[in-house]
């Protein structure tokens, strides 16, 4: 991820790596080590040791992992915050509970009503939130490193639009105007997509190409469904907005477990596209002699981006900037030479969560979570982005 | 921030980089196809339209026959409903193509669009409070609000960006521009949730027109458009100069970050106004500067003024379309502009220039 401009001082020297190149890789070390940070502020140890300066090699006999020291840290940092952003969200209600009824309503010891508040309501919704989150954060970290562009969200692919039009063409030819069954949104997002790859000419060229044929695309099809939109009654109107800003009211388990499968089988595949993707920090020459086939790696970015970013858009409405937030976070975290696939979720997940549950109190009606999104990561992000950073010494 | 993928020395396209002097030679042709273009869609856009005055009628009074002169009817069509709107489209275009273009050049970006310093989402914003708490109701009150609320919601992006340790670095005006734009989208749909009449207006300003401008709303705009476009002109060779990065401007006598502001500055009249008039319309200010770049190569004079003229063109075709396509009612000028300009926007993507248009942001 260079968030530089070629002119400024971040680019790698293409060539002088400190590495031997791949052959000096230890065993199994997948896709050759990482080099030190190039940024100002932190000069390379000049040692024959190849292993980066942020990373403890762990090994066992002939197998080895490069644990990245900085990354773990932040991981294991945010994983309790979330614990406690949930444990807040439980209790976090516009009727007002107190943490016993809460808990008592968790653990079932509750009066009923308490106990289906709590266990039928409320903890589906913010399991789908953190679902949300980790699809929408992994989402925009992978696009955000494909095409090293800060403001490359997978909304840029049309997913948003993909999803939205979809959602707008059910809701506009049901006779009850009422907002469709949760699989509308990731078919959408998915035939957007594929008809922005179609239109770039395969996912195999540079990211660039796919995002500017992205933004044609997407606002073809934004534009389709403001045209049903505008031929539309205001309840029509009315029940699509709420879903286009983004909210998790209502969602439960018949949402959350057919989420919590797709994000199963596609995490997995998003570690491994990230790790590879590391390599994308230097020219295309250097990461094709090491070993990695670009076109391979960059068509798979996509398509795993696409498919996160529609499903997590599907059952929570384009909920804004939490894509864009949570990778540019989750780099603050782990530093600079990473690509931060599963801090990105966690913060992906951290953000929702915090936004749902003040969604639920900060106002005397409810307000749905995309709002919450708006209005508070802004100003967030300004504040986490604008402060000098340690390891790129820039702001 | 760069979209060039950061710094990497990319050999085919290098060579396609450098602009071949007949591109330079065929600049002065291009533009002055396009003016004479721009010149003919005005007179159509004069003679077309909804109502019952006939193309031939309208020809007959803009040719000063004197039975077409003294039928009030064709005056009414002519001179009170399409004169202005005809006017609104070429002004929007302009400022729309020179402000992306300034844009996309101050903040090395190809893809940043005019909304991205906050102008779209703090007019909004204005509009939404205009509608529902001080009881804006004609199409006048509501291009004041808008007009105010993009110059405030800009104005607090560009303080933002001019104060700090890194006042200025493209970075910094990009995720202002953004963050505060989300914030005032968020405001926004918080207004609307509660009050359905808003929503209902809100909804057909949100996807743009040009119904309903009048003249007399037009020409205060003139003197700041006019500020904006001599400040673009002005601002051309510097940021040229930042093309080589800043330290090689630097080097040059410029100072990058005093240009950018300045030319953010003049990025919020250009696009507050569009706004005003026209409704969020960003996206032509993001297609039209692609579109120059095609066409020119590197040069920024050359993609000032064809970006504008391009986005004129579009923008005044667009606004005949939206007259025509479902009459007798109105089409949103937006959802034209995306059904003409998604596949131009697609189709240059795909030709060879890309690498041109792209790399030279």
């Amino acid at each position: 991820m260079t968030d530089a401009t070629p002119s400024e001082s971040t680019r790698p020297p293409g060539g002088t790596l400190r590495t031997g190149g791949p052959g000096t890789a230890p065993p199994g070390a997948p896709g050759g080590p990482a080099p030190a940070p190039v940024d100002a502020g932190a000069a390379p140890a000049r040692t024959p040791d190849v292993t980066p300066p942020d990373s403890t090699v762990l090994r066992t006999g002939t197998f080895s992992w490069l644990l990245p020291r900085r990354s773990a840290l932040a991981a294991l940092l945010v994983v309790p915050l979330i614990t406690v952003l949930v444990a807040l969200a439980v209790m976090a209600s516009s009727t007002g509970m107190s943490l016993s009824e809460t808990v008592s309503g968790l653990l079932g010891t509750g009066d009923p009503g308490t106990v289906m508040i709590v266990r039928d309501f409320r903890l589906p919704r913010i399991f789908v939130g953190l679902l949300v989150g980790a699809g929408l954060g992994i989402a925009g970290c992978l696009t955000q490193t494909l095409a090293g562009n800060r403001l490359a969200t997978p909304d840029l692919v049309g997913v948003n639009d993909g999803a939205t039009a979809a959602v707008v063409a059910a809701a506009a030819g049901s006779t009850t105007g009422m907002v469709g069954d949760w699989w509308l949104g990731p078919i959408g997002a998915v035939v957007a997509a594929a008809i922005v790859v179609l239109c770039a000419g395969g996912a195999g060229t540079a990211g660039y190409r796919i995002l500017v044929a992205g933004i044609g695309v997407s606002t073809f099809i934004g534009a389709v469904g403001d045209l049903i939109m505008s031929r539309e009654n205001d309840n029509t109107a009315g029940g699509v907005f709420l879903w286009a800003i983004g909210s998790l009211n209502g969602r439960d388990w018949g949402v959350g477990t057919p989420l919590a499968l797709v994000l199963l089988v596609l995490v997995p595949f998003a570690l491994a596209v990230g790790h590879r993707l590391q390599l994308l920090r230097f020219d295309d020459d250097v990461a094709a002699s090491l070993g990695v086939d670009l076109r391979r790696l960059r068509a798979g970015a996509l398509v795993l981006a696409v498919a996160l970013a529609g499903t997590a858009v599907g059952v929570g409405g384009p909920i804004a900037f939490v894509a864009l937030a949570a990778p540019i976070l989750a780099q603050r975290l782990a530093g600079p030479t990473r690509v931060p696939v599963i801090g990105s979720a966690l913060t992906g997940a951290a953000l929702i969560a915090a936004a749902d549950a003040l969604g639920r109190v900060a106002a005397p009606v409810e307000l749905p979570v995309g709002v919450v999104t708006s209005v508070l990561g802004g100003p967030f992000l300004l504040w986490v982005l604008l402060r000098p950073d340690r390891d790129t010494g820039k702001a | 921030m760069s979209i060039a993928q950061g710094g990497r020395p990319r050999t085919a396209e290098t060579r396609q980089r450098e602009s071949p002097p007949t591109k330079a030679r065929a600049v002065p042709w291009i533009s002055t196809g396009l003016v004479v273009l721009l010149l003919g869609l005005v007179l159509l856009s004069l003679l077309i339209g909804t109502g019952s005055s006939s193309v031939g009628s309208a020809w007959d009074f803009l040719t000063g026959d004197t039975a077409a002169r003294a039928d009030a009817q064709i005056r009414l069509a002519v001179m009170d409903v399409r004169l202005p709107r005809t006017l609104a489209a070429v002004l929007v275009g302009t400022c729309l193509g020179a402000a992306g273009c300034l844009l996309q050049a101050a903040t090395r970006n190809p893809l940043a669009e005019t909304g991205l310093l906050g102008v779209n989402s703090g007019a909004a914003f204005a509009v939404v409070l205009g509608l529902t708490f001080f009881g804006a109701d004609s199409p006048g009150e509501v291009l004041v609000w808008a007009l105010t609320g993009g110059m405030a919601a800009s104005a607090v992006v560009l303080l933002f960006a001019a104060s700090g340790r890194t006042a200025g670095s493209p970075l910094r005006l990009v995720l202002a521009g953004s963050a505060l734009s989300a914030t005032f989208h968020g405001c926004t749909s918080y207004v609307l949730l509660g009050t359905q009449s808003t929503f209902d207006t809100y909804r057909y300003w949100t996807i743009g027109s040009l119904a309903g401008v009048e003249v007399s709303d037009l020409v205060p705009l003139l003197p700041l458009v006019a500020i904006g476009l001599l400040t673009a002109l002005g601002c051309a060779r510097p940021l040229s100069a930042l093309a080589l990065g800043d330290d090689g401007a630097r080097s040059l006598g410029h100072h990058p970050g005093r240009i950018r502001l300045v030319v953010a500055g003049a990025v919020s009249l250009l696009a507050g106004c569009a706004v005003a008039v026209a409704g969020p319309i960003a996206f032509l200010g993001l297609l039209a500067p692609y579109a120059a770049r095609a066409l020119t190569g590197p040069r920024m004079t050359a993609q000032l003024v064809l970006s504008a003229l391009i986005a004129a063109n579009i923008m005044i075709l667009a606004d005949i379309l939206a007259r025509i396509v479902i009459r007798p009612w109105e089409t949103p000028v937006s959802v034209l502009l995306a059904f003409v300009g998604g596949p131009l926007l697609v189709w240059i993507a795909r030709s060879s220039r890309l690498s041109t248009a792209g790399a030279e942001a």
